[in-house]
């Protein structure tokens, strides 16, 4: 690990202008992969902006058909949360599959999405959900926040505050681990919802979290996991390592779905 | 205070310690002026080496010292020749090796490779200087597949070894074996292969080096598993006197095989803490642990197996190639040769068998002992090749075996592979481990998994074992006045529970409290000789030891027990911790007490009389062996697999402590499992590196893919070729497993045609498996190579 400046700003403003201050500055949540890659030399930041000590970011609101969670909401807290649970119990689901305990009681939701690892989580939630990621500087919808493999459209220093969920009519989360790091190797969020159906994929797509449009199709008239099986998921954009090539992979996402949907439908 | 039993489970008394956090691991050592090492390594699987630059790391912050070849070969540093137990091929002529080195001499020979050490007063400033240690390469093509490497043309690694071939062995009867497949009704033919894996312990790998100029004494602490042996090599290495080194291991997290070898790091960091006069900490990391670590398995096998019409077994013949790395490591080239043919056709009765075995060098990190070493790869290939015989021919796989195991009536008998079973009783550890899992209904079990759109399968895999690992070994006792007794032993437990197996041993034998029994271990100053930890011996010869020891100290003892009850030593019998004569007795206590007493001692002994060392040499390895029986659940639609139930019937003769017996099956289990369908080290063909280089990508298992293990001994038949009357059972958890487990997917998968797969059993493997229909070339692996 190099040597870095470390703050703990207490308020936003404060952290965005530390931020701003420094030659090449990173902010910390979770640090759940922030640190592992700090030791590995894989990131050298000159400063780490630690937003653990503003007090206002955690949290979780439901109201006004949406489930509101504070950036710095620890994913063990999202997974307890009774508010979650009744609202759209398929994220409270998701949240309590992400990684091992100690992950679940240090990461947050708002470090999950910063990083936009390929096979997290909480990213098929929000384009499944079609949710609305809120930052110190503007709201973002899913579609316009996702931007790639590790990549988001922030600006430089820009800050996650809180993502608004709007409350489905039903949903499903299905994650098929992958059998080493149990990280997702094909993750499938399903939501009903009064605008239609929507089915994210984590895991699978070279470019990060994406829509499986033939699910949503096969799904629009029939929201049922026997449906699913007439879709074809196309393999051109889907990842390809030793765990999954894009063939299981494609597999993967159509048994991940059905199995979303049963669960959705209080069947799994 | 109190009395233990042979035969009792005892809880372990390290545990406390360990599970506390209170180990004194390696990286626990810590010596006053120490300066930390950091070795550069390789960056490619093969390139010769034009120059080594180290003026840029010299002139950082912190930096002390870098050691390079220069160094090596200045000052004539030897290579470690291999230790194998085969030197010899077929046609009688030495195996061949090029010299192993500490450094990198002329080329780097696989990613990982030490080509030079650097040392600073901080870890962070070792680590940076490393990075700025400037190697000049030019890189050669890399050698991975070893079947590759053995044809004609290919890339040669060492100018002076043609087809870079090792090891060429043979064991068996090559003309009995060819005739009986002459006039066999069936053959069946298959590639086996066994997938590389590497230990992954706890603990990575590390030292602690340092040497005292005034009284001109080396002090290596290091997390070994091979105290004497490895101290007699770094001697050499160094041209030093092996009385002028102290090798010595603190808790050690884990070894597996893998903190076996002679590695280089430890003499490096020798010589360094002579060259600077400090100390010297080197500690791995996970990283360079998968780099540099020594891997296990790793063989192909063609398995070749000879049937009458009724499904008799007739003769068994095997051709196995392997990739040893580059250099011949401390045993690398017995493993696939002599370690594999030892126990191949496991419990069966064969006509004849032949062996072949190649061992040959690879751009790959050292293949080196692995739990098991040979015997679980030799099982495997056994069982594969009997499971493709029954789906092949249409036998029933568990009647083709019941069938086919050698009959309690046949034993004593030297196997083809030259084996000397001495005792055991096959089919009724067969028909116990049946019952056992009949118990659970089983075909209850495959009607609910089917019904829940899932497949079935269920198998049993018999195995052959045979343990005891080095011959010698050594115990010492001493009698404190404080009521302690010290126990050193020339064993090494990684964490295995000696200190609690061999204290129950010693005092049971001597009718004392366990607690008095301190423990001393893994130090070449507290023991003259030690075999350290390999081959299940730890109880067969170090357990051993103790009792010869324990029952030598009763003999010495029973002079002064004859005066404390006023008789003839003669007269005098020890039962039951107490001595007696007549109608008086005298506790063991009273009389370790009366030895510590010059008053209270017959004419001529002195006190501390009872202090005493004894050396077992056991003669011939004992032949532990057993049957696992698995039923899984396969989902079709993703290629999991899930146990429904796991049975096991262990023959390991006496059991001295069945906790710590179970412990030892469980974990083999958890060991063989994460071989069978996760473990995988992985080179790209092309480049030589390692893609499997974390734990994001070598799967290890987790607590919750392990089954629960129904675990039997059977302890009816003893052996006599030690005191104990012990099998080892260290190693053969990993044994039974791999072939159980993966013959029952087998059977899962049989309606979709699948009569043969690979390890390990990944998902997507499986899955694919049932898209293909069970399509595939019996010898795609080796092809014309075997």
């Amino acid at each position: 690990m190099e040597d870095f400046t470390y703050t703990r700003p207490s308020s936003l403003s404060d952290a965005a202008t530390a931020h701003g201050n420094a030659d090449d500055a990173m902010y910390m949540s979770g640090g759940q992969t922030l640190i592992p890659v700090l030791k590995q030399g894989l990131a050298m930041p000159t400063d780490i902006v630690d937003l653990n000590a503003i007090g206002d970011l955690a949290g979780i609101e439901v109201a006004g058909g949406f489930v509101t969670i504070g950036a710095m909401t620890r994913h063990a807290v999202v997974a307890a949360s009774a508010e979650v649970k009744s609202a759209i119990p398929a994220l409270a689901v998701l949240a309590g599959g992400i990684g091992d305990p100690q992950v679940r009681n240090r990461g947050t939701i708002g470090g999950s999405l910063a990083n936009n690892d390929p096979s997290a989580d909480y990213p098929s939630a929000v384009m499944g959900l079609n949710a609305t990621v809120v930052t110190d500087q503007r709201e973002l919808a899913a579609e316009d926040y996702f931007d790639g493999m590790f990549a988001t459209n922030l600006e430089p220093g820009e800050i996650i505050k809180a993502v608004k969920f709007p409350i489905p009519e039903k949903a499903g989360y299905a994650k098929f681990p992958n059998p080493a790091s149990r990280y997702a190797l094909v993750g499938v969020f399903v939501a009903k919802t009064a605008s239609g159906v929507r089915v994210a994929v984590t895991g699978a797509g070279q470019e990060g979290v994406f829509r499986a449009a033939s699910i949503e199709d096969a799904l629009s008239g029939d929201f049922s996991a026997a449906a699913v099986d007439g879709a074809t998921v196309p393999t051109d954009d889907l990842m390809n390592d030793m765990h999954a090539d894009p063939e299981y992979r494609a597999n993967l996402i159509k048994v991940m779905a059905k199995r979303a949907v049963d669960r959705a439908n209080g069947q799994g | 205070m109190s009395k233990v039993e042979l035969g009792q489970s005892l809880r372990r008394f390290e545990d406390q310690r360990f599970l506390t956090g209170r180990g004194r691991y390696i990286d626990d050592v810590n010596l006053d002026g120490q300066a930390r090492a950091v070795v550069v390594r390789s960056p490619y699987a093969h390139a010769k080496i034009n120059s080594i630059d180290t003026s840029m790391a010299m002139d950082m912050d912190g930096v002390l010292l870098v050691v390079t070849r220069d160094d090596w070969k200045r000052e004539g540093f030897q290579p470690m020749p291999t230790k194998s137990a085969v030197q010899k091929n077929a046609d009688g002529t030495p195996l061949k090796q090029p010299p192993r080195h500490c450094l990198a001499m002329d080329k780097v020979t696989y990613v990982g490779e030490p080509v030079a050490l650097v040392v600073a007063e901080t870890l962070q400033q070792a680590r940076d200087a490393a990075e700025a240690v400037d190697v000049d390469y030019d890189e050669l093509p890399a050698l991975v597949d070893p079947v590759a490497a053995l044809q004609p043309g290919a890339e040669q690694i060492w100018d002076d070894i043609p087809n870079n071939l090792c090891l060429d062995f043979e064991l068996g009867d090559k003309d009995g074996t060819d005739a009986a497949f002459a006039e066999a009704d069936h053959v069946v033919s298959l590639d086996v292969l066994n997938n590389r894996v590497t230990a992954v312990p706890i603990e990575t790998r590390g030292c602690v080096a340092d040497y005292d100029a005034a009284t001109d004494q080396y002090t290596l602490y290091n997390a070994s598993q091979n105290m004497h042996a490895n101290r007699d090599t770094f001697a050499e290495v160094l041209k030093i006197d092996k009385n002028k080194l102290a090798h010595i291991a603190p808790d050690v997290g884990g070894g597996f095989g893998s903190k076996n070898s002679g590695y280089p790091e430890p003499p490096l960091c020798l010589y360094a803490a002579k060259v600077l006069g400090r100390p010297i900490k080197w500690i791995n990391n996970r990283s360079e642990s998968f780099l540099s670590d020594t891997h296990g398995r790793g063989q192909t096998a063609r398995m070749e197996l000879a049937l009458t019409a009724d499904g008799t077994f007739l003769a068994l013949r095997i051709n196995t190639i392997a990739g040893i790395g580059s250099y011949a490591w401390t045993v690398g080239p017995f493993t696939p040769t002599g370690g594999s043919a030892r126990t191949s056709g496991g419990p069966y009765a064969f006509k004849a068998m032949h062996f072949r075995g190649r061992a040959v060098f690879t751009n790959t990190a050292p293949m080196d002992p692995y739990r098991g070493a040979g015997r679980p790869e030799a099982t495997y290939n056994t069982e594969r090749i009997v499971e493709y015989a029954a789906r092949k021919l249409g036998f029933d796989p568990i009647e083709l075996r019941r069938k086919n195991l050698m009959p309690r009536e046949m034993l004593p008998h030297k196997t083809p592979m030259g084996l000397d079973v001495d005792c055991g009783d096959f089919p009724r550890l067969f028909d116990m481990t049946m019952d056992m899992a009949n118990k659970a209904d089983l075909s209850a079990l495959r009607a609910k998994t089917e019904a829940a759109g899932k497949k079935f399968g269920f198998a049993i895999a018999p195995y052959l074992e045979c343990t005891g690992g080095g011959p010698k070994e050594y115990a010492g006792v001493a009698f404190n006045k404080d009521g302690s007794v010290d126990m050193s032993i020339g064993t090494s437990s990684t964490g295995m529970g000696h200190e609690t197996s061999l204290a129950q041993i010693l005092a049971a034998t001597l009718g004392i409290d366990v607690e008095r029994v301190r423990f001393h271990q893994s130090d070449t100053t507290a023991t003259p000789i030690g075999g350290g930890h390999g081959g299940s011996r730890a109880m067969e010869v170090g357990g051993s030891a103790v009792q010869q020891a324990a029952r030598e100290i009763i003999e010495l003892a029973k002079p002064i027990a004859a005066r404390l009850l006023q008789s003839e030593t003669e007269e005098v019998e020890f039962e039951d911790g107490s001595f007696k004569a007549g109608a008086s007795s005298v506790s063991m206590n009273d009389v370790i007490e009366a030895s510590q007493d010059a008053d209270k001692l017959p004419e001529g002994m002195e006190p501390g009389c009872l202090d005493h060392s004894s050396v077992f040499e056991r003669g011939i390895i004992s032949v532990p062996n057993g049957v696992h029986a698995a039923a899984v659940e396969v989902d079709p639609e993703t290629g999991v697999v899930k146990f429904l139930g796991y049975w096991i019937m262990d023959d390991f003769g006496k059991i001295i402590n069945p906790l710590l017996a179970d412990g030892q099956v469980m974990g083999g289990v958890a060991q063989g499992l994460g071989q069978a369908f996760l473990e995988d080290i992985v080179y790209d063909p092309d480049t030589g590196q390692l893609v499997t280089g974390s734990l994001m990508d070598y799967g290890l298992p987790h607590a919750d893919e392990i089954p629960h293990m129904e675990i039997g001994y059977y302890e009816g038949e003893p052996t006599e070729k030690n005191p104990l009357g012990v099998k080892g059972a260290g190693e053969a958890g990993c044994v039974g497993a791999c072939p159980a487990a993966v013959n029952a997917v087998l059977d899962a998968l049989k309606d979709y045609g699948v009569t043969t797969i690979d390890m390990p059993l990944t998902p997507m493997k499986i899955w694919k498996a049932i898209q293909s229909g069970g399509e595939h070339d019996p010898h795609g692996l080796l092809g014309d190579a075997a």
